[in-house]
């Protein structure tokens, strides 16, 4: 078997359908799309179509989740025990297990909410995070900034599974939740043992994390207004072990993003 | 009411526990620290796995039973210290260099066109070896000095039944026409005969040598 497996090629059934998150937001519909003065951005019962975004978003988290699973399966094959110790494979292998569950709940959550697979696209954007070649890298890409959005991602909706009044979603999305806070918590005591002599590599991770956590960021599918489907989750957030800090920044690339992603969307349309 | 002074046999008589075992401290200390090295072997080989099987349920299953063998490692690794051993990986080791061979043809297959060759290296080779070598650790050690050793074989053959049941009902569903039949067995007799010529787990012995008994089978 290969080492380092290349996003390309990851193994998927004929129902799946690939597609680039920069196809996605470059979208020409998506001008037209923004156009529209249908309200605020945050899922709500009462918008048009926020059944469809929430199975759309649930169908996400489902890719996401396949992705994390093989991302947290590679980091344990990909290195020896110089590179990623013993200790750490063990979390790798504790996280696969939580992810294998957090695909079945998924599929099982967009089954009750009507989805089949494959009615949505895949961007394997969350993997692509989990390739770079240092395991500190990966930790940071995935524990911190993957599992930091998958809190976000999934306070939203069981928010949403809340006011919409299904508690299925609210009560499945609340045990992923729990994972999630672990797994960040993992990503970040790693990355405290693994750096502790070596400052510059600290810094080279924490890059990748910023480059990451503005990539997911989405020209504003994350934020703190009504203009962000998806809300920073900052108490949860600091139950993970993210300081105050560290979440204001997250909360300013979010921004940043959103501008971008904005002006990304302006120049399709007109060119 | 019994008198609670009056003597008791220390032990029950429904406790049939006896000394000594098989193995002295090193060599329990051997063949743990060789567990714990296919068992690592082995969860890092399901984890690189999981990116290039299709079949989802194929995916979800791999990712559960990864973590069951991490579990096992780490359950060796804890007893290797309390088997003498400080530098647990000095003993985490391959038995000798057909079995590193074997864990080598094991982890071949890439493509994803080749579940069945993956799955069959698995359940159908390496976990009948693990769970024949286990048995024999349990079966032939000091129940009463080993026991810690036990117990933890204990937990991790109930896993190893439970999965290598799952894994090879997956099989069982994707082996569907004769060639599929054919790519299954021809795979299982490449690996048998490297782990054969390694002598199973921990290397010839793993479970045991027969000896010839003088008037058997007359």
């Amino acid at each position: 078997m290969r080492k380092q497996l290349p996003p390309e090629m990851l193994a998927r059934d004929s129902r799946f359908v690939r597609t680039s998150i920069m196809d996605q937001i470059l979208d020409p519909r998506n001008r037209k799309i923004s156009e529209r003065t249908i309200g605020p951005a945050k899922l709500a019962p009462g918008r048009p179509a926020s059944a469809d975004r929430a199975r759309n978003l649930m169908h996400g988290i489902f890719t996401g989740e396949i992705q994390a699973l093989e991302g947290a399966g590679r980091t344990m094959f990909d290195f020896d025990e110089t590179e990623a110790p013993f200790a750490l494979k063990l979390d790798m292998a504790r996280q696969c297990w939580d992810e294998a569950r957090h695909v079945e709940i998924s599929i099982k959550l967009g089954e009750w909410m009507g989805t089949e697979i494959g009615e949505f696209t895949e961007a394997t954007f969350l993997y692509e995070a989990a390739c770079a070649p240092d395991p500190v890298l990966r930790l940071c890409g995935v524990n911190r900034a993957l599992e930091g959005l998958a809190i976000d991602v999934f306070n939203t909706m069981k928010e949403f599974g809340d006011v919409s009044g299904d508690p299925v979603l609210e009560f499945c999305e609340d045990w992923m939740l729990a994972d999630e806070v672990t797994h960040v918590k993992m990503g970040s005591d790693w990355l405290r043992r693994l750096t502790a002599d070596d400052p510059e590599r600290l810094e080279r991770a924490l890059d990748f994390q910023r480059t990451v956590d503005k990539l997911f960021s989405l020209g504003g599918f994350r934020g703190e207004t009504d203009e962000n489907p998806v809300h920073l989750a900052r108490k949860l957030r600091e139950m993970a072990g993210f300081s105050t800090t560290e979440i204001d920044e997250i909360a300013e690339l979010s921004e940043l993003a959103r501008a971008e992603g904005k002006a990304a969307v302006e120049a399709a349309g007109s060119a | 009411m019994s008198d609670p002074f009056k003597p008791r046999p220390a032990f029950a008589p429904w406790d049939r526990r006896e000394l000594p075992g098989l193995f002295d401290v090193e060599e329990s200390a051997r063949r743990v620290g060789a567990y714990k090295w296919i068992e690592m072997r082995l969860f890092e080989a399901l984890g690189g796995w999981i990116a290039t099987v299709p079949e989802l349920d194929v995916k979800m299953i791999l990712g559960r039973h990864c973590y069951h063998h991490a579990w096992h490692a780490e359950l060796f690794d804890k007893r290797l210290p309390e088997l003498r051993e400080m530098n647990t990986d000095r003993l985490c080791a391959p038995a000798n260099d057909a079995m590193e061979a074997f864990v080598e043809a094991l982890h071949e297959p890439d493509a994803p066109e080749l579940t069945i060759e993956k799955l069959v290296g698995v359940f159908r080779v390496l976990m009948p070896r693990k769970i024949a070598a286990y048995t024999f650790h349990l079966n032939g050690t000091s129940r009463v000095t080993d026991a810690p050793t036990q117990r933890s074989l204990e937990f991790i053959l109930q896993d190893e039944w439970n999965d290598w049941r799952e894994g090879e009902m997956l099989l069982q569903s994707l082996i569907d026409t004769p060639e599929e039949l054919e790519r299954a067995i021809r795979r299982q007799h490449e690996l048998e005969a490297l782990v054969v010529r390694a002598g199973g787990i921990t290397g010839p012995g793993t479970i045991g040598t027969t000896t010839e008994v003088e008037g058997a089978g007359v």
